[in-house]
């Protein structure tokens, strides 16, 4: 199993998954979910807003409940108590960061992203300390 | 190729095939979203939900 981003997650959905992925079960966190679902459900009045409200309703409800045999979302409540001793560690940092370098060390130590903005400074600097390689394929 | 091979290759090919529940038109919206023209729109709005939710994006400006 192997831990990825948004923009992982949904290529996943897609089937448009690049080719150095890694041919493994994918994962997300319940944050990185629930940043997926804020595009759903958060009113807009963009373009980004308007295209997802196009979704055929089949196509929302693979967003609302991913098919686990394509994109598994992980249990939080096992990671949560190493998640808040990893954000105390190193600051306070959120909920996001912490999660997935916690998931990440349950599986492999590596991060996937799909897109080089999404991987923040923070979490570069604290999974280099945790040993924990971020990959970014595109 | 033995019965356990042909069932991971199932499902490998299920998985490199995406969602079924979604249809053409879906899939080119999603496309949008992480390569096309919506990209940056995303992008944006994914860096807003930290800014917007300490708890999710923490209280350093380094986290957002």
């Amino acid at each position: 199993m192997i831990i990825v981003d948004e923009y992982l997650a949904i290529r996943s959905l897609v089937g448009d998954t690049p080719s150095d992925l890694p041919d493994d079960v994918l994962a997300i966190t319940t944050s990185v979910h629930w940043r997926i679902l804020q595009r759903l459900h958060l009113p807009g009045g963009g373009q980004l807003s308007q295209a997802m409200a196009a979704l055929s309703e089949p196509g929302r409800a693979a967003f609302r409940r991913p098919a686990p045999e394509i994109l598994e979302i992980l249990d939080p409540r096992p990671l949560l108590d190493q998640a808040a001793e990893i954000s105390a560690a190193y600051g306070g940092t959120g909920l996001l960061i912490a999660e997935m370098l916690t998931a990440s060390l349950h599986h492999g130590r590596t991060l996937w992203y799909g897109s080089e903005r999404n991987v923040g400074r923070r979490t570069r600097d604290i999974a280099r300390d945790l040993g924990i390689t971020v990959n970014v394929v595109t | 190729m033995t019965k356990g091979e042909q069932l991971l290759a199932d499902m490998r090919r299920a998985r490199r095939s995406g969602d079924p529940r979604l249809d053409d038109a879906d899939r080119a919206i999603l496309r949008r979203l992480t390569s096309g023209d919506l990209a940056d729109e995303f992008a944006e709005a994914l860096a807003q939900d930290l800014v917007d939710d300490d708890l999710l994006g923490g209280t350093s400006p380094d986290d957002k």
